[in-house]
């Protein structure tokens, strides 16, 4: 091969071409001196005529060398050995850019986990759930049986197959004499097969021949369930577990990394659909009656092959009225609208994505200015360094350095620094997020997140890096190789060129802003969680234990479950300690939100509105003073609401408000939109409270309905303890007194009320929200207050002779302390002006996200801006103290 | 690269190669008989630097227009010979045409305008 050839023979041929100069200049030396000239004189005339030896020497190399690569390893190897000559400089400037990749790294494996990651599964950017647009404009993704049919049979000019899908039922699951909750999906029997997910063992669930997909008593087990619950024992293929009571056989184990159709949520098993009406409270006739739905099924879809999502909404759009019209008035749909599978799948309200989006921007944006500050730190330094290493430049361009190959070399050291940023960056972020996904996540759900760092985590650090490289090298770069050799040398390195500090000084300028900006911001989270934990709930969390007990667990039929129940609420209320105990389906901040959709006599919803609805809970007698929720009118449950007597619900103001505006709603009547027969009758009015922490909302109809008149056999129930006695001692009594009733029976999620506010349905996500934002704040606040009194004691070091000269013609060192501080204060000022400026921006952007606190919200401008200038004045003061102590007849001397 | 001392007229890029070939044509030669050559042949019109002459050898070299060998010269000298490739003679014929092709047209636009 010729090239090899060319780079192997290359020590020969540069050998063969100095032997054959050095002949050419013999031979024109004898030349000359055959025409009578002094040998010497012929030697100089001779390299004279020839011209540069050494530079035609090296041109000549040059075409045998691919350029520019040998140049960047020669810059390289140069660039290590100057970063080794400076350790100290180097492991600052590695540390300080490891921090700011570290962050953004960490911060963008979140925004990759909520924005990018995808399901292991075939083409998932062509998979998409369905959400239904009502007329009045709200979304929801809960669909009717028939309707998935509908949509099924419909779409095949653009779906290549639609699939159905419950999202998250809780189930008990029994096996091996233990019995514990299992989050199931039911699923329609092409599911696996439209999502394209393969089995890790075993077989999935398949569609039975005929249209009737099959109902069969089996399991299909999620990778991660299989492997904690099962140990992954392959074994447990054909076994037979208890499904709420009902045997099923397991069939297979899903994909690994596939967890169900919901983002971040972990599906453990999957059955067949049409077992929902066994194990589940499907009703029997769902295949026929819309309304006998228990819950929306969760349409997927797969586009064919030669449609984008764009390309079949026409269809969608069309598909959307034709059913529509086989809709009752007061659900109209408006449009089907088709989103890709995402992180945040299934998206029934866009909103949410918008959000979504906005809060990763704005994070990624706060770490993106600590990285600025980082670089802005690295750049100041290499200012400085710059400035030692003009005369070393000078002199390099003056033995014929281009000044190209200057700053290349200069842009390569900073390159090589950020790229050993860069992999420090990683470590860091890799712990980071690490520590994030170690955060217990208070949630009874099993939450999968995976903070695994993929291409595209590193992709943004690489990224990142070289982004910062340029930053930090170019203009420090462009102004070392700018000085001329015959100032500087002259110069001696005395003078300071002012425009140099100016640059240095704008720098520092940016980064109190930055600084100021990431504070502000900050500041602007806490005092929203701070204001959020203030902020009135509509019942007292204070003195409240939690406990969740599903008696199904311990065997018990309904029949069974109500009696214990009852003997239970009994056992507890005659604890010394306690003052009211009651029980309910759901929890505020709980993981269940239930819903039911109203049928109110004498009120219609308007034409082509969604159906009245309402959130609701079931609960039993005492709830409303356990809770401490206030009856505002009538009464709240007794004893005496039992099974067979009349149905009867408490509501709240805002449903009174709702759907009895200007009437007094006791006595009135309403009914389920799927039981219509059967009248509730309105008994009491209780104060509004809230179920979820969404403060930026009014608080909406709910309704609360007596658990013995609506008690689902399926569901566990919490016991909810008011008691004056300290948490830890009350558990103890309780948990007792459940044993002494059912001696095997869990307790499960015993916790305070106040601990349940700080679950991830409520203050942790604001918790988190506001920590990651302190802390992204002080790391840019440290990052400036090295920046400003680097500059500043940098400023004043440089002007030690000028002060030695001032301080001997009779200047006080008061006079030299304020010249020195007036520099910092300018910087300051200046930046602290910028910063309120850029915070002012962003806040505005993310207002949404604040609760009680504006977004110019001036406490915490004022803090920040105070704090900052302070500690920055501090920073400044210490060099212009020292300056102030300098000695003239050493600074003097010193030249 | 810093210039080192006024020209009279550079030679446009490629000239002194096409030189270099037409001369190795006649005859293989070695460096120094090569400046030699150019100098005499132009009358001193053009005076080529000695020392760019190598770079440009070099070039062909590695375009595999000319080889080189260590040789004796007339003058008993060791010096490596130039010796022109059937490439390289093709080379030539081209970039002569080629040039001219551009002298004839710089020759029309710079001659006076007839009627």
């Amino acid at each position: 091969m010729n090239w090899l050839r060319r780079i192997f023979g290359r020590k020969r041929t540069y050998g063969d071409l100095s032997e054959e100069i050095r002949a050419h200049l013999d031979e024109k030396v004898e030349a000359l001196v055959a025409n009578g000239m002094e040998r010497k004189e012929a030697e100089h005339a001779a390299r004279r005529e020839f011209g540069n030896v050494m530079l035609t020497e090296e041109n000549a190399r040059e075409v045998w060398r691919w350029a520019w690569l040998e140049n960047f390893l020669i810059d390289v190897r140069y660039a290590l050995r100057v970063l080794r000559k400076s350790p100290g400089f180097t492991v600052v400037a590695i540390l300080t850019l490891a921090l700011g990749i570290g962050a953004n790294t960490a911060i963008f494996s979140v925004v990759d986990l909520l924005a990018f990651r995808q399901p292991p599964i075939e083409k998932p950017e062509r998979v998409a759930t369905l959400a239904k647009q009502y007329a009045r404009g709200d979304y929801g993704n809960g669909f009717s049986y028939p309707d998935y049919v509908e949509i099924r049979n419909q779409s095949t000019a653009v779906f290549s197959a639609v699939a159905g899908t419950t999202s998250f039922e809780r189930d008990g699951l029994s096996a091996g004499g233990s019995n514990e909750p299992i989050w199931t999906d039911y699923v329609t029997g092409n599911f696996f097969k439209t999502m394209g997910v393969k089995p890790a063992l075993g077989t999935l669930i398949k569609p039975a021949a005929g249209s009737r997909f099959d109902d069969e008593p089996v399991i299909v087990l999620g990778y991660s369930y299989w492997k904690a619950h099962f140990g992954g024992d392959p074994g447990e293929i054909g076994k037979q577990v208890l499904i709420n009571g009902h045997p099923v056989t397991v069939i297979g184990v899903a994909q690994k990394g596939f967890h169900g159709i919901t983002a971040l949520i972990d599906a453990q098993g999957y059955l067949p659909l049409g077992m929902a009406a066994v194990t589940g409270d499907l009703k029997k006739d769902f295949r026929t009656n819309p309304e006998s739905t228990g819950f929306g099924l969760i349409v997927v879809t797969r586009l064919k092959p030669g449609f984008t999502f764009a390309s079949a909404q026409p269809a969608l759009t069309v598909l959307a009225r034709r059913i529509a019209k086989k809709h009752p008035a007061d659900r109209k749909w408006r449009n089907l609208v088709a989103y890709a599978l995402g992180p945040l799948s299934p998206v029934s309200d866009p909103s949410l994505m918008n959000a979504i989006a906005l809060l990763s921007a704005l994070f990624l944006t706060l770490a993106g200015s600590v990285l600025i500050l980082a670089c802005l730190n690295i750049a100041n330094l290499l200012l400085v360094r710059g400035t030692a290493r003009q005369r070393e430049m000078a002199l390099r361009s003056a033995v014929g350095g281009g000044r190209e190959r200057l700053v290349c070399q200069l842009l390569t050291e900073s390159f090589l620094l950020a790229l050993l940023g860069c992999a420090g960056g990683i470590a860091l972020g890799l712990l980071a997020s690490r520590w994030l996904g170690s955060i217990r996540l208070m949630a009874s759900v099993p939450f999968a997140l995976d903070f695994r760092f993929d291409w595209r985590v590193f992709a943004y650090a690489f990224g990142t890096a070289l982004v910062t490289a340029l930053i930090v090298g170019i203009a420090p770069a462009l102004r070392a190789t700018r000085g001329n050799l015959n100032d500087l040398l002259h110069e001696g390195g005395r003078t300071v060129a002012a425009g140099h500090q100016r640059t240095r000084s704008i720098l520092v300028v940016a980064q109190v802003g930055g600084s100021l900006m990431l504070l502000i911001v900050a500041g602007l989270f806490v005092r929203s969680l701070e204001s959020a934990e203030h902020a009135p709930l509509g019942f007292e969390p204070r003195h409240v234990l939690n406990f969740t007990i599903d008696p199904r667990q311990a065997g018990y039929d309904k029949a069974q479950a109500s009696s214990f129940l009852s003997g239970l609420l009994a056992r507890v209320r005659a604890l010394p300690a306690v003052g009211s105990a009651s029980l309910a389906e759901t929890v505020p901040m709980g993981p269940v939100d239930l819903e039911m959709d109203l049928k109110i006599q004498g009120r219609q919803p308007p034409a082509g509105r969604s159906p009245l609805s309402a959130g609701y809970n079931a609960v039993s007698s005492q709830y409303f003073k356990t809770m401490g929720i206030p009856l505002l009118t009538g009464r709240g449950f007794l004893d005496s609401d039992a099974r067979t007597s009349p149905s009867v619900a408490v509501i709240n103001q805002a449903m009174a408000k709702e759907y009895w505006p200007g009437e007094n709603p006791i006595g009135r009547h309403f009914s389920r939109t799927d039981d219509p027969k059967h009248p509730i009758e309105v008994v009491g009015v209780a104060g509004n409270s809230r179920g979820r922490v969404d403060f930026w909302r009014r608080v909406g109809p709910f309704l609360f309905v007596p658990l013995s008149q609506n008690y689902d056999y399926r569901m566990p129930v919490t016991l909810q303890v008011r008691a004056s006695l300290p948490a830890a001692a009350m558990e103890r009594e309780v948990v007792d007194a459940v044993h002494s009733l059912a001696p095997t029976i869990p307790v499960m999620d015993i916790q305070t009320m106040t601990a349940e506010l700080y679950n991830i349905n409520s203050f942790q996500l604001f918790q988190i929200g506001a920590g990651l934002a302190s802390l992204l704040g002080i790391l840019g606040f440290a990052l400036a207050l090295v920046g400003i009194y680097g500059v500043v004691s940098y400023g004043a070091s440089q002007r030690t002779h000028e002060i030695g000269i001032r301080l001997a013609l009779g200047a006080q060192q008061a006079d030299v302390l304020r010249m020195v501080l007036r520099q910092g204060v300018f910087i300051v000022g200046a930046g602290l002006v910028a910063g309120i400026l850029a915070a002012a921006a962003i806040a505005r952007l993310v207002g949404d996200f604040l609760y009680g606190v504006s977004p110019l919200d001036p406490i915490t401008y004022l803090g920040a801006s105070v704090l900052l200038a302070g500690v920055a004045l501090l920073a400044c003061y210490v060099p212009a103290r020292r300056a102030m102590k300098v000695d003239s007849v050493t600074a003097l001397r010193n030249e | 690269m810093p210039k080192r001392k006024e020209e009279p007229r550079d030679l446009f890029p490629g000239a002194l190669e096409m030189m270099v070939l037409e001369i190795l044509r006649r005859r293989p030669l070695h460096g120094y008989a090569l400046v030699q050559h150019i100098r005499e042949r132009s009358d001193e019109l053009l005076r080529v630097e000695e020392g760019s002459l190598y770079p440009a050898l070099q070039r062909l070299l590695k375009e595999g227009l000319v080889t080189a060998e260590w040789g004796v010269s007339a003058s008993g000298r060791r010096v490596r010979i130039y010796r022109l490739t059937a490439k390289g003679a093709k080379h030539l014929e081209r970039e002569v045409s080629k040039f001219e092709q551009m002298l004839e047209g710089i020759t029309r636009v710079l001659a006076p305008a007839k009627s």
